[in-house]
């Protein structure tokens, strides 16, 4: 208080040997805030880990990228080199790195599969992460050469006893025969990349077209600068290589994540909504408790402002004991929260992460609705009249 | 003799228009430094609310408690709080203990809201206590003491603050007489030793007759001491 009277500091220890005083009780009063502050963090917590794993889809990648795809089922492919004269007349480009995918039979011995034929060119290899298990990747002296790096899943589901699918090994892709050089590790799929890494056989692009349906690319990522304004890009790429016959898609990463981000913040939104009713509900139960309290300590209250409590410090004192309970129901409620996103994440593919700033909200989320409602039991402590409380019973 | 409170033309009544029940009715007395008196007068005599108006705990309607060299009366609760810490000690008939401190700190509970520090305050109250004779019982709480040693834990966090005047309503009225005569001793002693002027409500003709000087109310009115028992 103001010059006199006991310091904040020494209210609070008065209002934690009082609520220590209370036990039971206060820990019940604090379910609901528990519930709702544990409800609150949860949410939020498994809201910010589908996000991280949202945005997992860009890590190898980048986010400075623009994705190009053609559905050439019924016209051209992507005309490589008029791709690769765009690009290297934009100043804000810096690489494009076109690929022909198409779904095909492969076979080995006496095993088939159905998995992607893919013309690539060795620059995918940096793009995409993608890491040799056994053999090596394709690299530019491979030129117009039959050989194929196959993916795990592939080089698995291709594989007999006896007959690996490993280097060395011939594969058949649409008919043709070709010799395995290398088997990738498995690839986790990126958002931008539309080849199925685990399913496909990579070969050189420059002479894809023989196991193709069309010829071209189906599609190609273009690495732009970091400083580059990306949605202007798209429409300028979507504009140059538009056709009337083979419509012509470009996605920019930035946009995308904008999107998903704008996503998340609304289902945020909602769950906390739906949090918050249910602290409201536990800001009831602090009142309630609050107001049990005042009452049991009407002669207490009496005697303080007797011997010199002013309304305002009882009032006070009382605030502090509503807010350190609500607190402690938030810090509660923040375990109960992180406890609960680990028990999400063991059902779900996604891994384990905790937004710190969320534990900070609950508490904080908690205190603000003890503020709140124990606004209301201070300021009818601070108005119980001593004489009326200390007449003897 | 140096007058520490006065009363003057005091009046207070309850409730309105022709129910209206006048319970004092100008009523003037003096206290002085020093002294030990007892305000006496039967059930419903207004002593109780004579007490509380001079304990700054209730207002007059009319008339005024002056305490010596003490600023204006007080117009807002907080300022009557902070006048009642500084200069009046409470001592009740059911010594208003909290159950959930120690001696010692039920003691200190006037310095706590004086915003004293916990150090000092817990010197003082140890040495207040030491007074009271319950040096031994600092650390124990209410529960765990006997009503005669409650009421002198109660009469040491009256004096902790060094009030002016210690108010105690009818502090033997829940003691059995041996006990209530230790405590009216221990009175007398600290009034003598200390020299706290101590105002004390009694039903008891015979603990009035101990104390320096007897004021009796009747309905409402100071009897003159000539018609006084």
């Amino acid at each position: 208080m103001i010059g006199r009277g006991a310091s904040l500091s020494e209210l609070m220890l008065e209002a934690l040997s009082n609520l220590r005083g209370q036990g039971r009780r206060s820990v019940l009063a604090l379910l609901g805030v528990v519930i709702g502050s544990a409800a609150i963090v949860a949410l939020m917590n498994i809201a910010h880990i589908a996000q991280i794993e949202a945005l997992r889809g860009f890590r190898q990648t980048g986010v400075d990228l623009l994705s190009i795809q053609r559905d050439a089922a019924n016209g051209p492919g992507l005309d490589v080199a008029h791709l690769t004269d765009l690009v290297a007349a934009d100043p804000q480009a810096l690489m494009v790195v076109p690929f022909a995918s198409s779904g095909t039979t492969m076979r080995a011995g006496a095993k088939s599969y159905s998995g992607a034929a893919a013309g690539i060119t060795p620059q995918m290899n940096d793009m995409a992460g993608l890491i040799p298990a056994q053999g090596r990747l394709l690299a530019p002296v491979d030129g117009c050469s039959p050989v194929v790096v196959v993916g795990r899943t592939l080089a698995a589901e291709l594989s007999a006893p006896g007959a690996a699918v490993e280097p060395g090994s011939l594969i058949h892709v649409g008919g043709y025969g070709y010799t395995v050089v290398g088997v990738l590790n498995a690839v986790q799929p990126q958002a931008l990349s539309p080849i199925p890494f685990d399913d496909a056989a990579l070969m050189p692009l420059a002479c894809a077209r023989r196991v193709m349906p069309h010829d071209g690319a189906t599609g190609a990522l273009i690495r732009l600068r970091p400083d580059a304004d990306a949605a202007a890009a798209a429409a300028r790429y979507s504009a140059a290589l538009a056709s009337s016959t083979a419509p012509t898609v470009v996605r920019d990463a930035k946009t995308m994540i904008q999107a998903m981000r704008k996503q998340m913040d609304m289902l945020g939104g909602v769950l906390v909504a739906i949090g918050s009713i249910s602290l409201l509900v536990g800001g009831v139960g602090v009142m309630n408790v609050m107001l049990m309290t005042v009452m049991e300590r009407r002669r207490e209250i009496g005697l303080r402002a007797a011997i010199g409590a002013t309304p305002g410090e009882i009032c006070l004192m009382f605030l502090i004991e509503a807010v350190i309970l609500a607190l402690g129901g938030g810090i509660l409620g923040d375990v109960l929260g992180v406890a609960l996103t680990g028990l999400v994440t063991l059902f779900t593919p996604f891994g384990f992460a905790i937004d710190w700033t969320v534990l900070f909200i609950g508490a904080g989320v908690a205190a603000a609705v003890g503020l709140v409602f124990g606004l209301y039991p201070a300021i009818a402590a601070s108005r119980i009249q001593p004489i009326e409380a200390l007449r003897a019973d | 003799m140096v007058p520490i409170l006065s009363v003057v033309d005091l009046s207070k009544g309850y409730g309105a228009g022709d129910q209206r029940v006048a319970v004092l009715q100008h009523v003037s007395l003096r206290i002085d430094a020093g002294e030990f008196i007892a305000l006496c007068g039967p059930s419903g005599s207004g002593k109780s609310t004579l007490l509380n108006m001079i304990g700054l705990l209730d207002r007059p309607d009319s008339g005024e408690v002056r305490y010596e060299n003490a600023s204006a009366a007080p117009t807002t609760a907080a300022a009557s709080a902070r006048l009642r810490n500084d200069l009046i000690g409470f001592v009740f008939q059911s010594f208003h203990l909290l159950g959930r401190l120690s001696a010692w700190e039920n003691v200190a509970l006037p310095l706590f809201h004086r915003g004293v520090k916990r150090a000092e305050r817990k010197a003082r109250a140890l040495a207040m206590l030491d007074r009271v004779g319950l040096s031994d019982r600092a650390h124990h709480r209410p529960e765990q003491l006997s009503g005669g040693q409650r009421q002198r834990v109660a009469l040491a966090r009256a004096l902790v603050g060094e009030p002016r005047l210690v108010l105690a309503d009818e502090p033997t009225g829940n003691l059995d007489s041996v006990t209530g005569a230790q405590v009216m001793a221990l009175l007398r002693r600290l009034n003598r030793d200390l020299g706290v002027t101590i105002l004390m409500v009694t039903h008891d003709r015979d603990l009035a007759s101990q104390c320096d000087r007897m004021i009796e109310i009747h309905d409402g009115r100071v009897v003159p001491l000539a018609e006084a028992g």
